[in-house]
């Protein structure tokens, strides 16, 4: 990486909000002049934030997999449903293609998310300096699908609402869907806070 | 005129000669988009932000979807949805959906009106900044496309014991789905700031500009 010059070398700065590209002034805190966002060399604490919110994650991630995350109460059944559960009776009813998707914006892309991030925030902190490439096209894949695990829980939020009849069959909520929806905001916020330049960083020396 | 700039997702720093009106840039190192302009018009992005506004209202207003067993009929809204969760004690998954379903979408709509509005009658929206910040920060949590896809899981599930049919609400929120996807990829934040500088009375923003100091460290030492 011979001939690269960074923006730190050359004392600018690119604002994280409108990314416009700023002289940087001494070590005081400064504002960018364009949309006033606060500006830093790097994100304060993004590693040690994005690796806290992994962590817990990690942890909810075994409730939200293991813990029913809803309830249906039939006349004369009542049966409760995990995230792997509903996925295999959408199979067992014959739509591959929904039970497919499902199967990857809830059991995949979460899991996905935690052993990426988890490996790329590790990497970074054991100063690894190859395949920099790779993991930063990691990352921007985790960024791109992250969304998508809220699929159930907005499914779920349908069903809540819509099957009520007493007389019939009412669906309840379980705490496995609150920890489900932890796992997903969690990792949403932890790719957020990430700051993809510490990445990059190792590679350049200077 | 060649100006730098340095790339938000891996710091390196390019040089940039002149760009035309409609310009994409991207990093030569990590690929991260750097610059993206459009030529398109301000009036092509005030309708298709009103378009927006109507489905949003008409997604918001009418029955999402309906189930019918026994010949009763059941139906929910939008709102309805983010109620039941907090009908059963989830406040913060209601909460959440509300967020992401519809406070968000809403939120980019208007603050898109009222900016871009008043640039066309040729002033600066007060508060434009904020709002622009407000603006990128609440853009990864709009999940209008991943709601809409939730629907139909939940259609498909309940057809196997039930008659459930989409109603025009959901209709609405498709469509809203894709005017939200054509909103945000016709005004990336270059773009936006060039409108600010060319129909506001901000100046045009030299090169380099430099950092201020943030308000409140001066009286710091």
């Amino acid at each position: 990486m011979t001939g690269l010059v960074t923006g730190q070398s050359l004392g600018l700065l690119v604002c994280m909000r409108c990314r416009a590209t700023v002289r940087a002034i001494g070590e005081e805190k400064s504002a960018c002049p364009r949309c006033e966002a606060p500006l830093f060399v790097r994100r304060p604490y993004s590693l040690s934030t994005s690796a806290a919110l992994v962590i817990t994650a990690a942890v909810l991630y075994i409730p939200a997999n293991v813990l029913p995350v809803m309830h249906t109460h039939e006349i004369f059944s009542d049966e409760d449903d995990t995230i792997m559960s509903g996925v295999i009776s959408l199979a067992h009813q014959g739509s591959w293609p929904i039970a497919l998707l499902v199967f990857f914006a809830s059991i995949i892309v979460p899991l996905l998310k935690l052993v990426a991030l988890g490996e790329i925030l590790f990497a970074i902190w054991r100063g690894r300096v190859r395949h920099t490439a790779q993991r930063s096209r990691l990352f921007r894949i985790v960024e791109f699908v992250g969304r998508w695990s809220m699929l159930d829980v907005f499914a779920l939020s349908l069903l809540a609402s819509l099957v009520q009849i007493p007389s019939l069959a009412t669906v309840q909520i379980r705490p496995g869907a609150f920890a489900f929806a932890g796992v997903v905001v969690l990792t949403l916020l932890a790719a957020q806070t990430f700051d993809e330049r510490l990445l990059w960083d190792a590679n350049t020396h200077d | 005129m060649s100006s730098v700039i340095v790339c938000h997702a891996c710091d390196l720093a390019h040089r940039l000669d002149s760009l035309a009106a409609k310009a994409r840039v991207r990093c030569v190192r990590c690929r991260a988009e750097l610059y993206r302009t459009n030529d398109g018009s301000l009036d092509t992005v005030i309708a298709l932000a009103a378009t927006a506004l109507v489905l949003f209202v008409l997604a918001n207003v009418y029955p999402l979807v309906a189930l019918t067993v026994n010949g009763s009929t059941r139906m929910t809204t939008l709102i309805g949805a983010a109620r039941a969760f907090n009908e059963q004690g989830y406040g913060a998954l209601a909460i959440l959906v509300a967020f992401t379903a519809v406070a968000v979408p809403l939120t980019q709509i208007l603050t898109l009106l009222y900016v871009l509005v008043a640039l066309r009658l040729g002033r600066a929206a007060p508060g434009q900044k904020v709002l622009f910040r407000i603006l990128t920060a609440l853009r990864p949590w709009g999940m209008a496309e991943v709601f809409t896809l939730g629907a139909v899981v939940a259609l498909v599930k309940l057809s196997a014991q039930a008659e459930v049919s989409p109603r025009v609400a959901l209709m609405a929120y498709g469509l809203l789905m894709i005017a939200i996807a054509a909103l945000t990829n016709a005004t990336p934040g270059e773009q936006y700031w060039r409108w600010v500088s060319a129909h506001g009375p901000v100046p045009r923003r030299p090169a380099t500009p430099r950092a201020v100091p943030r308000r409140g460290s001066e009286g710091r030492e």
